[in-house]
Formats: structure tokens, sequence, C-alpha cells
């Protein structure tokens, strides 16, 4: 099957309000999410200065952005990606 | 021709093993306006603190009267006769080198009891156009070698402490003498002749390596080296920022063409405009990443020598910088910019003045200083305490 893409932005906004945690993510998923996906670390990602989301950090799952999120967030999305 | 050069002026000192302080002091000023390079190397007598008061009292005096072009004789005695005299060997307490550059003139070359300088071209030694010898009436067990010789561009000139040229003394029959000015020299010609751009510090620390090397490791005097290059400038470029104008982003992204290793790129939307422009995706190793950086992790992008994260790692940059922190226990990206600064004369800031609106968030864990403001720092910083000259053109 093929992995899952996280992509998580390391801009200042993002990094500051704890993207530098999230991305240890990979050691930090529980057993059953090991090896399901790729973790790439990216430049802003613009989403910071768009009113319309909630609030950093974003990360992108498959292209889906995910926003305020933390690591048990992006669990969830991924176990839900898993299961469909 | 000479006003297009570099004069780059530095050194690397050991202490001697078990002292506090080195008994050798380096001194270095510049003025820019008379095109005059002027430094002082001072060994005092002994080692240690003691030692090293003497030195600096010695290179501070020298340096002002090199730069009031006073009479050299005068200077001189007037440095000795300040100095404390030894009781028992009844000499002054310190030796020194005075050396006055002068950008297409005559370099002039002071020594008082100091090992004799090196002038080098390439890997050739360079005689000086004019040597006296002078014997002061105050000191008339004391020599003072005067030296007049044309620096042209490309050149080198090494000074050092006795502690370079007497390294090794007595480890056995090779160095019956020490390593001596000879060995000192073929040292330095091996070295520039596998690297002829090799820089001024790069130079001083491996002959003062060395040094340290033959004497097995351990420093039995001070060791001192100093290294005067004159060469064309090395210029690097920063840029930071998108541009107030989006209609300026392609102007803004042509500044990147310095080559890559002469550029550095902070900030995640800079990286975007360049990323557009040249068709190519930043990618960011995380493969290394270490818990303690307390910095995002830097980026390749073709063309450019790094791309970072902006306000956060300048503003390290910044403190760095201003507090003269060593870079080796910095997050890796402020560590590579600040060497990459160190390596390069000139240091060209392009900065965007478009403000961040999710920078001013005050939902922020920490507040950020505008651009503007910490480049504005860094520039004074590396001027002031590392000479680098720097330029800041705003978008
Ligand atoms: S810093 Fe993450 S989207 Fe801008």
């Amino acid at each position: 099957m093929k992995k899952m893409q996280l992509e998580i932005c390391c801009g200042t906004t993002c990094y500051m309000m704890g993207a530098n945690r999230l991305l240890y993510i990979e050691n930090e998923v529980p057993p059953e999410l090991r090896g399901k996906f790729e973790v790439k670390a990216l430049p802003c990602m613009g989403l910071c200065n768009d009113k319309n989301l909630s609030g950093a950090p974003y990360v992108k799952l498959n292209g889906i952005i995910i926003e305020n999120a933390t690591i048990e967030k992006i669990c969830d999305k991924m176990r839900a990606m898993l299961d469909d | 021709m000479y006003s297009q050069l570099f004069v780059e002026m530095e050194s690397f000192q050991f202490t001697k093993t078990g002292q506090a302080a080195c008994g050798d002091d380096i001194q270095i000023k510049v003025l820019k306006d008379e095109n005059r390079y002027l430094a002082v190397l001072s060994d005092g007598l002994g080692s240690g603190v003691k030692a090293h008061v003497l030195a600096n009292m010695t290179t501070t005096m020298a340096l002002r009267y090199l730069q009031s072009n006073m009479d050299t004789l005068q200077s001189v005695e007037t440095i000795m006769d300040s100095l404390p005299v030894c009781e028992v060997r009844k000499i002054s307490y310190s030796t020194f080198s005075m050396i006055d550059l002068r950008l297409g003139g005559i370099t002039r070359i002071v020594e008082m009891g100091n090992p004799q300088y090196i002038q080098l071209r390439g890997t050739e030694e360079v005689q000086p156009l004019k040597h006296e010898t002078i014997v002061s009436k105050h000191w008339p067990d004391r020599q003072v070698e005067c030296y007049e010789l044309k620096m042209i561009p490309g050149d080198r000139l090494i000074v050092s402490s006795d502690g370079v040229t007497q390294s090794g003394l007595g480890e056995g029959p090779q160095y019956r003498f020490g390593w001596r000015r000879s060995g000192e020299m073929e040292y330095a010609r091996a070295r520039i002749s596998s690297n002829p751009e090799i820089s001024s510090f790069s130079l001083a620390r491996s002959i003062a390596y060395q040094a340290y090397g033959i004497s097995k490791n351990t420093c039995k005097d001070d060791i001192s080296c100093m290294v005067i290059y004159m060469r064309k400038p090395r210029v690097m470029r920063l840029l930071t920022g998108p541009p107030f104008h989006k209609d300026h982003d392609i102007d803004f992204a042509k500044c990147a063409n310095l080559g890559e290793e002469h550029t550095i790129v902070c900030g995640g939307t800079t990286a975007n405009i360049l990323e557009r422009v040249i068709d190519r995706k930043v990618e960011i190793d995380i493969s290394k990443l270490r818990r303690d950086d307390k910095l995002p992790p830097a980026g390749r992008l073709p063309g450019v020598a790094m791309v970072t994260e902006g306000i956060l790692t300048l503003t390290r940059v910044c403190k760095a910088l201003e507090d003269s922190e060593p870079t080796d226990s910095l997050p890796e990206t402020a560590r590579k910019i600040i060497e990459m600064m160190k390596q390069h004369d000139k240091i060209e800031f392009v900065v965007g003045t478009k403000v961040n609106e999710a920078h001013q968030d005050p939902s922020l864990p920490q507040d950020l200083e505008l651009r503007r403001g910490i480049i504005r720092r860094i520039s004074s910083a590396l001027n002031q305490k590392f000479r680098k000259e720097t330029e800041i053109t705003f978008f």
C-alpha cells in the first residue's frame, strides 16, 4: 500500500506554535501507524496568513490541511484515512 | 587596482600550557580613509597574566604611535622606557612587531626582538626593498629592525611570536634550534601550494597548530601567528523577506546570482519566490535533526548554499554575533550562517520589507522583531566586531 504523505510546515509561525515537536512524530506514533507514512518538512506553506483557518501549526496529510496540528490529531486523521 | 582590494588580517593563538592568559597580544586597526592597515603583535616577557598585561600595554601604545605617524625610533624608545625592566636580565619586558601596510604604497615593519616577518608572493619569499638596523641610545643592547616592502595583490605577510619559531626546541636532532623561521616558511609554502586561496585565518590556525604539534601538543611558550593577505574581496549575499510590492519579486530573486557558495536565503516566503523563479522545490533534510537545535532545519535549493527559516534564525544569529558566542554551541543553521559570514569580507543583505501579518499576532509565544531591525543589528555587529564590510538593499 502507498504510504501516506505527511507534510509539516517549518515556517516561523508553525515552528513557534509547535511544529518543532511534530518533526519527531515518527518516534511517537502508536505501533499500528509505524511505517505507514512518510514525513516531509516544508518552508512556510503560506497558510499562516489565511484568516479562514483556525491556527498554526499546519500540516498536510495526503494534501489535506490539518489546523492546530498535534501528534494526537494527526494520528486520528491517519487512522481515519486507513479505515477508508 | 587597489581600491577593489581587501586586506584580510587574522590570527590564531595558543596559550602556554597551564597559564590562564596568553602572554602574547595582537591588535589590529584599519584606517579606511587613509588606506592604512595597522597591526601590532607583542610578546610579553614570561607568561601568564603578567606577560599578557605587558604585551597588551605594548600593543596599545604601539598602535597609537603608528596611527599618529610618530618617528620609529622615538616610538620604540618610548615603549621600552615605559615598560618595567627585568631585574635579572636587564631587558625591557616585551618584544614586538609593528606593521603599517598602505594600499598602493610602502609597507613598513618595525621589529624589536620578535622573529622576522615572512612575505610570500604565492609560494615565493619576497625580500624587502630596504632593511636597516637601528640601535637606540637608551637601549644599546637592543636592536630595532626596520623594513620597507611592497605588497602587491595576492601577497601575504606572516608575523609570529617566538613560540612558533622556537616550537619543538630540543625535541630531537631535527629541532635542535626549534622549528625556526625557515621551518615555518616551508610549512606555509606547502599549505599555500596545496590551497592557493587559503584564508588568513586558516593559514594562521594551521601554522599555530603545526607549532603546537611539533611541541608534542603542549605549549612551552605562548604561540601566536598573524597572517595578512591582500586579495580581491569575497562577497556573499543573504536574501530575506518578500519585497513590499509583489511586482518586484523577480528583481529580488535575481539577486540570488552570486553562486552557490556565496548565497543564503533566510525565510520561507523568500524561498517560495525563488522556487517559482527557478521552478524547483526546497528540500528539507530532517534525518539529522537534533532535539536541542531550537531552530527550524535547513533546506536545499539549487544555486544557493542553504535555505533557512527567517526571523527566528536571524534573531539567533544576531544575538550570537553581538555577544561573540562561540559557534560550536549554536543551532546548526545559525552556526552555518555565521561561519559563512566569517569566510567572506563583504556581506550584502537583500531585504524585502513586507511585514508578515501572522508574525504580529499577540498570541505567539515570543515577540518577533521586524526583519529590517534585525538585519541592521547584524550588519553593525559584523562591521564593528568582525571588521566586515556590509551593504543593505531594501526591496
Ligand atoms: S509558517 Fe506555517 S504556514 Fe506559514
